[in-house]
């Protein structure tokens, strides 16, 4: 393979790795020489891996504690919202009291005032014109306001009947 | 390959004799078989024997499960007025244990704040033998705390420690918050009378009964890990979301159901009746605006009261309705082209049929009268005459198609449909007296949505009390919304009955002059019937008045019933001022102007 027009330029690039070759061949077998063993310094490693793990550690904590916290807050704040819920609940029921259609018919009455069954006027928005023959009311038209009282003797309201519903509880208390 | 290169020089180093590789390698795995079928069979233990238990006991291991209670829809008026709301409430528990040295103060204190009998709780407060007292049930939430705070404050012990005598427990509160408008309507809640697991508080009466599921919703549970009364963030935590119970809207409007009532029970003790109902009614929606009932009670506090009175007895009783059925009788007549307003009637003071006499109110000699003059004096005998010209069966076709003898569906329990006799059982005798208004029982709710039909212009609107549309715990869709109508009489027909019942009111004419309401046209009908008590009439009566305004633009119809009244009382001179005075301040209420027109003139008499 050798024999060619160019021997030179044959030669040359093959006769160079074939020396390399036997070298590599004589390398490979030889014992590798013993490494003196590095001596990286150790400390900063350790250091470093040892606040990597106390960072953790304390992060944990932390990261707990905190939920633990909030935890905490948000049991009081569900009281505290509970709390002014009821609160609200009782304005509300104030109010409700106050808008009691037999309390504004007593207060409307002490005030003279009644609902009347006379004829009415009718004010036509449209042309501003008053019709019908409007007559005042008159305290014939006053309704009663409350209803009679219960017809149960006294000794049977309330105590008896309702203990045995409410495991001798008194009713409701309003 | 170089196994045995290693293993000639371990064995050099150690010198350690050892056996067969494969004993060794047997003897290891049976121990790690071994081993393994005990995981085994733990495993079966725990997983295929009883592995529920063994869950719920993991389980509760530091777990907490809460109830998360459903909470009560509120029953709401058609302008959404509240009429009955769940609060927050709360249970006041004493230990006795703790309570009784002090239990005169804390008694003194407890009257004051709460209102409880100071003896009884005394008692409570001293119980021996207990740790567990109600000291006061339903109290709203604010209020119980407050108070519980206070006293803990208060009596405090020796080393300044709180007072621990007294605690809260959760105890929803339902509140009427007008007493008694509309209770016969709204019913109550109440314990339902059971031990344990199975005891509820449940509705006993009225919409709180009939639609106690679709108020009550479904009650949900939150399981979840604690630590020191604080949930475990990240631990296990499920909830069932409890599902809220759906509010109720009604057609009553508040403010007139407490204007009915009063009016109607002014009306009822003065006319030193027994009971009386007032029904106020939408004429073109069939809504009930009012639904009024005498005697009623509290339903903050139904037990003040008997039992008997908790139901609306505008649904639960019937009743003869009287001369007010001419009515139907009448424009029934005229739908069928048998009558017609100005046809001529001669009406002797007596009819004698078959069993016995029938005569009218009042004592007469032959009457020349007109179909409007037998109605607007209400004429027993001339509705007899008239009526004989129904076919057999004809007449009873109309009233069915009235509705009288089924139930209305409002969705309230406990209706009775009446009796309107079928086959044999009417008799020519007894079509004569139905044809008045007798021999037959009606609800006021099916009399009241009759009575609609002529003012809908001859169409049947079912009534209603419920908005929209909701279902009963007996599965029925009630309410406006499957509200279904129906032509019972045509159009003529419904406007000629109006103009003869326009000349009821007449002061001349007709019988009821004080149930006109000044500056508007009404058209209305009295009735006085006989009552049938144990099966025989006793000689009281039932009077009512039912009718309808603007008479020639129906918005309202009205009906109000007395029963047993003093004797020589009228539909039209009892129930027909209550009539004027409701109709009166509804039409203003609404805002419904007069129509400006003038009152018919159709003659009675010829």
């Amino acid at each position: 393979m050798s024999s060619g027009s160019s021997p030179l330029r044959n030669r040359l690039p093959y006769a160079a790795p074939r020396f390399a070759q036997a070298a590599l061949e004589r390398a490979r077998l030889t014992v590798v020489p013993r490494t003196r063993r590095s001596r990286a310094p150790r400390v900063p490693f350790v250091t470093f891996v040892s606040v990597i793990l106390l960072a953790g550690v304390v992060g944990l904590l932390l990261f707990n504690t905190s939920m633990q916290q909030a935890s905490f807050r948000e049991t009081a704040l569900e009281t505290q919202a509970t709390d002014l819920s009821a609160q609200q609940e009782a304005l509300e029921m104030d109010l409700q009291a106050l808008r009691e259609p037999q309390r504004v018919a007593r207060s409307a009455q002490q005030m003279g005032m009644v609902i009347p069954s006379t004829p009415a006027g009718v004010l036509d928005l449209r042309t501003g014109k008053v019709t019908g023959d409007p007559v005042p009311a008159s305290a014939e038209d006053s309704i009663p306001l409350q209803m009679p009282a219960p017809s149960k003797p006294e000794e049977l309201r309330t105590s008896d009947s309702t203990r045995a519903r409410t495991g001798g509880a008194p009713t409701a208390v309003r | 390959m170089s196994r045995p290169t290693i293993r000639r020089q371990h064995g050099r180093l150690q010198r350690v004799p050892r056996g067969n590789p494969q004993r060794r390698m047997g003897i290891g795995f049976l121990l790690i078989a071994i081993v393994l079928s005990v995981f085994a069979a733990r495993l079966v233990q725990l997983q295929g024997v009883d592995p529920r238990s063994y869950a719920q006991m993991a389980a509760a291991e530091g777990s907490r499960i809460v109830a998360l209670p459903a909470t009560r829809g509120e029953i709401l008026d058609r302008n959404g007025e509240l009429l009955a709301e769940t609060v927050d409430g709360r249970m006041i528990i004493a230990n006795p244990v703790v309570t009784a040295p002090v239990a005169a103060e804390l008694a003194t204190y407890l009257a004051r704040r709460l209102g409880v009998d100071y003896i009884e709780t005394l008692e409570r407060l001293r119980a021996e033998g207990s740790q567990f007292e109600y000291i006061a049930r339903r109290v709203p939430a604010s209020k119980a705390e407050k108070v519980v705070a206070d006293i803990a404050e208060r009596f405090k012990d020796d080393k300044d420690r709180p007072f621990t005598g007294l605690s809260t427990e959760r105890d929803p509160l339902r509140i009427y918050p007008n007493d008694d408008v509309a209770a016969n309507v709204l019913g109550f809640l109440g314990e339902n009378g059971k031990e344990g697991d199975e005891a509820a508080v449940v509705g006993l009466a009225g919409l709180e009964d009939s639609f106690d599921a679709w108020l009550s919703g479904r009650d949900g549970e939150a399981r979840y890990e604690v630590g020191a009364g604080n949930q475990i963030p990240l631990g296990d935590n499920t909830v069932t979301p409890a599902v809220d119970g759906k509010n109720l809207t009604l057609t009553l409007d508040r403010d007139l159901q407490f204007y009915a009532q009063r009016v109607l029970q002014q009306t009822v003790v003065n006319a030193a009746g027994e009971s009386g109902i007032a029904i106020i009614m939408d004429s073109r929606t069939g809504d009930l605006l009012a639904l009024a009932d005498y005697p009623s009670y509290d339903a903050s506090n139904p037990r003040d009261y008997p039992e008997e009175l908790y139901k609306s007895s505008a649904l639960s009783d019937v009743y003869e309705p009287g001369s007010v059925e001419k009515v139907l009788t009448i424009s029934s007549l005229v739908d069928a082209g048998l009558g017609a307003k100005e046809q001529h009637f001669r009406v002797p003071g007596q009819l004698n049929r078959q069993d016995r006499p029938i005569g009218d109110y009042w004592e007469h000699g032959t009457l020349r009268l007109t179909l409007a003059g037998i109605l607007a004096k209400s004429s027993n005998v001339g509705t007899v005459l008239a009526a004989d010209q129904f076919d057999r069966g004809q007449l009873r076709s109309y009233l069915t198609d009235f509705g009288l003898g089924s139930r209305t569906g409002l969705g309230l329990g406990g209706e009775s449909k009446g009796i309107l006799p079928d086959g044999p059982d009417w008799t020519s005798q007894v079509g004569d007296r139905i044809a008045f208004g007798q021999s037959l029982s009606v609800n006021a709710v099916q009399m009241v949505t009759a009575i609609n039909t002529v003012a809908n212009g001859g169409v049947r609107v079912d009534p209603s009390i419920i908005q929209g549309s909701a279902s009963t715990d007996e599965g029925a869709t009630v309410g406006s919304g499957s509200a279904t109508t129906r032509r019972v009489i045509s159009e003529e027909a419904a406007q000629e009955t109006m103009l003869m019942m326009e000349r009821v009111v007449d002061p001349e004419a007709g019988v009821a002059g004080r149930a006109q309401v000044p500056g508007y046209r009404v058209a209305g009908k009295t009735g006085t019937a006989q009552r049938v008590v144990d099966g025989v009439y006793d000689g009281s009566t039932s009077v009512s008045f039912a009718g309808f305004a603007p008479a020639d633009d129906p918005r309202f119809t009205i009906y109000v019933v007395v029963h047993r009244p003093r004797a020589g009382s009228g539909g039209g001179s009892t129930a027909g001022p209550a009539f004027a005075k409701l109709m009166s301040y509804t039409l203003r209420r609404y805002g419904v102007p007069p129509t400006g027109t003038r009152p018919n003139q159709t003659p009675v008499e010829w």
